[in-house]
């Protein structure tokens, strides 16, 4: 009996059974001692049967009549005094019954207890995610797509019921307690050998950090994906061996850099989480004086990135809540504003960057600058997203929204530690190289490739796994070839090589079609539609790969050996 | 002195001494046997089980476990007596035995009951 429920309710029933048994053993009592009368006239004593029979129905109310015999006087006194005594202990008893359902503690300790088994009942991998938000929501959409399932735990119940209406599938286990204890996260099954991490994405670093410490150590294996703003945090929690620490204002930062310095980073990055590959004409960033409003920590991370790119910028210190206390209103562009923006050179900057916390001063920022100077480049951040209609609608060029960029790059860890990979060694590499590469990417397959990862294992590719294991060297050249036509490629490019062999690890960027195929190396790949079906093909089917590999048709059996051979 | 020690201690002595009051005498002959007597040690017993409900140590399992054997044995002698009598027509020589070696089972229980009870009570350093 390890549940509490159990307990609760063995706890509260003792008083009422104890009255019952009680009540029920004074009136049977009673009424076999009191003499009766048959039907005849003589005198009898009811057994403990009678007795026991006639008080069940008498306490219960169910109320059959006098038996065996009709009562004498003696017993009716009795009688009448018993079924107050035990017609009450009878209701005490089911009133604490009613009382139990709808207790509160009752209520929490058996929902915790279907959370538990709902947990433990989990046969695929799973991710414990901690708060439910707009952010985490998109995570664990994402993430049910890809056939990976998630567990939340929030402190609030209401967010927890708004899951459950949320009618996600399969189904996300949801439980309200505080994140921060150990025995939540317990609770949420981080012990669980299919436990693949935990994702802790609130607005406190602090509580962020203090989380994350304690994950890492009730369980050392799993992944911690853990949000952290400033650069002290950051090096307490790698210090503590967390490998994943997402910073969104600093995947900013790099994002406006690459934008400017080496566009073709940023669209092979953007293609990467679902953007199409070429970059739209409004896209690319003009190089003149940028005005950046709101000098908090995103403004500040876009100035670093504007440095790095050497552009010349200018801050215009917007506080969000200071503003609505001191003006009353969150419209932005009264005469006041308009001077100091004139004064911040509105007129002949190439580009204004609204980032203050307040999606209504945002979207004014940029409708005041506009008219001020109708050639402008606006950038806005937008915080909630909820209202992304609106911004869609204001024409702004350009539309920050931290909290999709960090569910996107959370998704990628998860679910696409490749892709991931690709985005880190990208990042190192110059325009030209990108640009070639994009250039590569869009003649082979065109301009919007599907990207896709996998992992060479039994699993996965049955077919090519046997022949590797046989001692045959493969290429990924033979991987290309198409299913109609051996001679022929596919659409398809690898852009990501990795394997591990012992302690040493292998990965190659854009890797060479001489490279060979392992057991157990990955792959990231770029492809038409055709292309991976091909791809899913060869690798399973053992007459698929046989015939890329040599060009001619395996023969099988008794009708394969009697059948003439032919290419 | 512990008043809960002393209430739960009380029932849980009454309900091997009653049931003991039951089982002693001939087990050929229900006359020895007094009807009220296991009355007594039924009721008795189902309060020392209810006593014994919600302690959640080792002890107070095994406990609890003592108790509900005695308490289906003596109910089962209970059902006996009155199977013997209303169903089958009186009570004879195999039923008398039945009912009584039945609460005999029941005072086996009631006894380790007590015995663990003491041997807690005697650790007990309060």
């Amino acid at each position: 009996m390890e549940s509490n429920s159990v307990w609760i309710i063995i706890h509260r029933m003792r008083i009422p059974l104890l009255v019952i048994i009680i009540t029920f053993a004074i009136s049977i009592l009673g009424l076999t001692l009191i003499p009766g009368q048959d039907d005849k006239g003589n005198p009898y004593y009811m057994t403990f049967f009678d007795a026991f029979y006639f008080v069940s129905y008498m306490a219960t109310t169910i109320g059959f009549g006098e038996a065996p015999y009709t009562f004498t006087y003696p017993q009716r006194l009795w009688v009448s005094a018993c079924i107050y005594l035990t017609v009450i202990g009878w209701f005490y008893g089911i009133g604490n019954i009613v009382a139990l359902i709808q207790d509160k503690k009752l209520a929490r300790e058996l929902s915790i207890a279907r959370f538990r088994s709902k947990v433990r009942k989990l046969g695929e991998p799973f991710i414990i995610v901690l708060g439910y938000n707009n952010v985490t929501k998109e995570i664990i959409n994402r993430l049910s797509n890809e056939g990976i399932r998630t567990v939340v735990v929030d402190k609030d119940e209401e967010k927890v019921e708004e899951i459950e209406l949320e009618n996600f599938i399969p189904e996300v286990p949801a439980i309200a307690a505080d994140t921060t204890k150990p025995h939540t996260l317990k609770l949420a099954g981080i012990h669980q050998k299919n436990c693949q991490g935990v994702v802790v994405l609130f607005e406190d670093d602090i509580k962020n950090a203090k989380i994350a410490l304690m994950c890492k150590l009730l369980n050392k294996r799993i992944d911690i994906i853990v949000k952290s703003t400033t650069k002290e945090n950051t090096e307490h929690l790698r210090n503590i061996g967390i490998r994943h620490i997402e910073n969104p204002f600093k995947i900013i930062s790099d994002r406006l850099y690459f934008e400017i310095a080496a566009p073709y980073i940023w669209l092979l990055e953007m293609w990467i989480f679902g953007h199409i590959l070429r970059i739209r004409k409004r896209e690319f960033l003009p190089k003149g004086k940028y005005i950046i409003c709101g000098a908090g920590r995103m403004g500040k991370a876009l100035a670093e990135g504007l440095e790095r790119a050497g552009i010349e910028y200018v801050f215009v210190d917007i506080n969000s809540e200071e503003y609505k206390q001191r003006k009353q209103s969150a419209i932005y562009g009264d005469g006041e504003d308009i001077k100091i923006l004139l004064q911040a050179g509105i007129t002949e900057a190439s580009c204004i960057i609204a980032a203050t916390k307040d999606d209504m001063i945002n979207l004014t920022i940029l409708s005041t600058a506009k008219k001020l100077n109708p050639a402008i480049y606006t950038i806005g951040r937008e915080n909630a997203l909820e209202d992304i209609s609106i911004f869609k609608s204001a024409r702004i060029d350009k539309i920050y929204i931290l909290e999709r960029i960090l569910a996107k790059y959370t998704y990628n860890f998860i679910a696409r530690p490749l892709a991931n990979k690709f985005i880190r060694l990208i990042h190192q590499k110059d325009n030209r190289w990108a640009m070639n590469t994009v250039g590569k990417l869009s003649a082979t397959i065109g301009q919007n490739p599907l990207l896709f990862e996998i992992t060479i294992t039994e699993e996965s590719a049955y077919a090519l796994t046997k022949e590797l294991q046989k001692g045959t060297k493969i290429t990924l050249e033979v991987l290309k070839r198409s299913r109609a036509n051996w001679r022929k490629k596919n659409k398809i490019l690898f852009l990501l090589y990795e394997n591990q062999e012992g302690e040493r690890r292998t990965t190659l960027l854009m890797p060479e079609d001489s490279i060979e195929v392992k057991v157990g190396c990955s792959l990231l790949i770029a492809c038409d539609e055709e292309a991976k079906e091909d791809f899913e093909y060869i690798i399973n089917n053992y007459y698929e790969l046989y015939y890329v590999l040599t060009g001619q048709e395996q023969t099988v059996g008794l009708v394969g050996q009697l059948l003439p051979k032919s290419a | 002195m512990n008043i809960q020690k002393v209430i739960s201690g009380f029932f849980f002595i009454l309900a091997m001494t009653t049931n003991f009051g039951f089982f002693y005498g001939n087990p050929a002959n229900i006359e020895y046997h007094s009807g009220y007597e296991l009355f007594a040690a039924i009721v008795v017993n189902l309060i020392a089980t209810i006593l014994k409900l919600g302690d959640k140590t080792q002890l107070g399992s095994v406990l609890l476990a003592t108790s509900l054997v005695a308490d289906i044995q003596l109910v089962g002698a209970a059902t006996v007596w009155a199977l013997a009598v209303y169903v089958f027509g009186g009570l004879d020589l195999e039923a008398t035995v039945a009912i009584i070696s039945m609460s005999g089972g029941a005072l086996l229980a009631n006894i380790v009951s007590v015995l663990l009870f003491i041997g807690d009570t005697l650790k007990s350093k309060r």
